[in-house]
């Protein structure tokens, strides 16, 4: 058997913040710190979904394990349950402190993980879609001392010697790479891996009598460990760009003979 | 730690990040202080390119062990390096490598860390400016009196050179790295495809307003006839209609081509991350409130699977 752990965290729906951008209407509350977005639902950050996908395959590819998804956030029991739904055997919260960031999210998950005890295989999304960082996973390994390995479009686990290795395939810049690693390690996943699953309505039935166990973060590191490093000072919504010339013409060869005019009259192309 | 900011970029087997070294220097000198480059693997005219850019100090590090692509090692390198000149900040290039690179020293040194920076400022404390929410907002960060570690973002940053030239203090550095067994094996290496996207100096990009997998061709033959490369948004990509080394955007290849027609792309922020700084786009899309008409030059609203030949047989007529 073993055991992973799949970090999870809530985020405003990217594609409405888009809407609200693109219609001029994001705006920034009192604090100056944050999206007004009554209006914007929030979701299990996409590529989280995707880890947790990643960890149902393993489990679907006959390696049996335990699988825990824990989140460090206030009021995200909705979003553990739906973990559950998919197939999560245990859920977690952790209660962030009033000023945190980054560094104290991943402080307070590697302790997390560490008092779990027997966590073979950590996943995580490659990114949050809020702060769109990437630095959390890596920061995990660091501080497990444990390898990670980025960006995974699929990842199969085998027994190893006496215990385990994951074998991942990466999306990289040049196309994919096959690396090898012994576990424990931290992996992060990529939209690559496809889409996630829903859950089934018998999962979701009994996920929603499950509660997370919900984990105060000075039970798990004392204050000075998760003094914020990087504080966020402000927020603002940049200028949207210029105006688009846009070309006249009947029909589609009239269009593009229009532009092509344009285009070499301005010596973008010859 | 010191006042001094360490400029630092690398370069393997597989990918070569010296090429930002000019805009690195360039913002680390922007804020008034002593500028180091550790260049690890350096290239030939690294002293040359120091002088020019204006860096105080360059630190050449050369480790056969840091020639393969192996970040375990070159993370140790870079972490030794930093904790021995206890820089205020070390600023690396935002490649594929520093996303996790930069984390990882950063953590090693006690450090904070800030990755798709787009400008560095100092009064009174460090404020970096980074890109949020795919790139709807802007996040102002400070940093406090702790050392940063600084992804800076391609493109960010105009590199210039120094008022004057001034004479470059050059060593050659080494690291211990007798303890940094690399952890991951590579069993297959990524093959690269030739040609690079970021090298392009003209790209057409392809979305899902492309309507399917076949009019792809559409885009490359564009392309081919433009003298440029195909590229794509991640839906596509994720559908399977192109290979994602072809994906352009916040989690694809940032890219700076002078012209870039994006073809039945909506141009979401997540997507012009990646092609913004292009100098000139041109749009088609059959919405004329689509946001890609935003950050386009020239637009033509309709419908790409029957403008798109035209434009091939315009591009052809030169
Ligand atoms: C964390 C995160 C990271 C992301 N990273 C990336 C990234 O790196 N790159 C990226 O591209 N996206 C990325 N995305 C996704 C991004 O938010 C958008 O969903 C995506 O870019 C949309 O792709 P698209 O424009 O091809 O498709 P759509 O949004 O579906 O737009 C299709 C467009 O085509 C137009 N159209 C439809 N039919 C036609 C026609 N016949 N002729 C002409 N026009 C037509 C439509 O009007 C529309 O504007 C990311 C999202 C998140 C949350
Ligand atoms: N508050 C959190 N709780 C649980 N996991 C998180 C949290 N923040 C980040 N993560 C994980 O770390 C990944 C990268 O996040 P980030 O570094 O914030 O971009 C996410 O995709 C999650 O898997």
């Amino acid at each position: 058997m073993i055991r992973i752990v799949v970090c999870i965290k809530e985020v405003p729906d990217p594609d409405a913040v888009n809407s609200y951008a693109v219609a001029g209407r994001l705006t920034i509350g009192d604090d100056g710190r944050s999206l007004v977005q009554s209006a914007i639902a929030r979701l299990t950050n996409a590529y989280d979904e995707q880890a947790i996908e990643a960890a149902l395959r393993i489990r679907d590819a006959g390696v049996e394990c335990a699988i825990t998804a824990v989140s460090v956030g206030d009021d995200c029991a909705a979003m553990l349950k739906r973990a559950a739904a998919l197939g999560a055997d245990e859920i977690a919260a952790i209660t962030p402190p009033p000023e945190s960031d980054w560094h104290a999210t991943a402080a307070l998950l590697a302790a997390y993980i560490r008092q779990r005890g027997d966590v073979d295989l950590v996943l995580s999304g490659r990114q949050a879609s809020d702060d769109d960082q990437g630095v959390v996973p890596a920061l995990i390994g660091e501080a497990l001392g444990v390898p990670v390995v980025t960006i995974a479009r699929a990842i199969a686990v085998a027994a190893h010697g006496a215990g385990h290795a994951a074998r991942v395939t990466r999306v990289t810049p040049d196309g994919d790479e096959t690396v090898e690693v012994t576990l424990p390690a931290v992996v992060t996943v990529s939209s690559e891996l496809g889409q996630p699953r829903y859950p089934t309505a018998a999962r979701s039935m009994a996920a929603r009598k499950m509660q997370p166990h919900v984990i105060a973060h000075d039970a798990l590191v004392p204050p000075d460990g998760l003094a914020p490093r990087v504080r966020l000072e402000r927020m603002y919504v940049p200028e949207a760009g210029g105006a688009c010339e846009f070309i006249a013409g009947d029909t589609p060869a009239a269009l593009a003979s229009a532009l092509f005019e344009r285009l070499r009259a301005e010596g973008i192309v010859r | 730690m010191t006042g001094e900011i360490v400029a630092c970029t690398w370069s393997n087997d597989r990918a070569n990040a010296h090429t930002a070294a000019p805009e690195l220097i360039t913002a680390a000198r922007a804020l008034a202080a002593p500028v180091r480059w550790l260049a690890v693997n350096p290239p030939h005219d690294a002293a040359a390119t120091a002088e020019t850019y204006g860096a105080a100090a360059l630190d050449r590090l050369s480790d056969a062990a840091l020639l393969r692509a192996s970040p375990d090692a070159l993370v140790e390198a870079i972490a030794q390096h930093a904790a021995a000149r206890a820089p205020r900040l070390l600023l690396v290039p935002q490649t594929f490598d520093a996303r996790l690179v930069a984390p990882r020293v950063a953590h090693r040194l006690g450090a904070g860390v800030v990755m798709n920076a787009i400008a560095i400022a100092e009064d009174g404390g460090v404020r970096v400016t980074a890109s949020a929410y795919g790139g709807d907002t802007r996040a102002v960060y400070a940093l406090g009196d702790r050392t940063g570690v600084i992804a800076v973002m391609p493109g960010a940053v105009e590199a210039t050179a120094a008022p004057s030239p001034s004479p470059v203090h050059t060593a050659d550095v080494t690291a211990d790295l007798s303890g940094a067994g690399e952890r991951v094996r590579v069993l297959e290496p990524a093959r690269s495809e030739g040609a690079r996207l970021e090298d392009a100096d003209v790209i057409v990009a392809g979305g899902r307003g492309l309507g399917s997998a076949a009019n792809f061709r559409l885009v490359e033959e564009l392309a081919g006839a433009l003298g440029g490369m195909a590229a794509a948004s991640r839906p596509i990509v994720d559908d399977g209609w192109v290979d994602s080394s072809r994906q352009i955007g916040l989690t694809g290849k940032v890219v700076r081509p002078s012209l870039y027609v994006a073809v039945g792309v909506s141009g979401a922020s997540q997507h012009m991350a990646g092609c913004s700084a292009a100098r000139t786009i041109v749009a088609v899309n059959r919405d004329r409130d689509a946001a890609i008409f935003r950050h386009a030059r020239f637009g033509i609203v309709g419908d790409c699977v029957e403008i798109v030949p035209e434009l091939i047989r315009a591009a052809r007529e030169a």
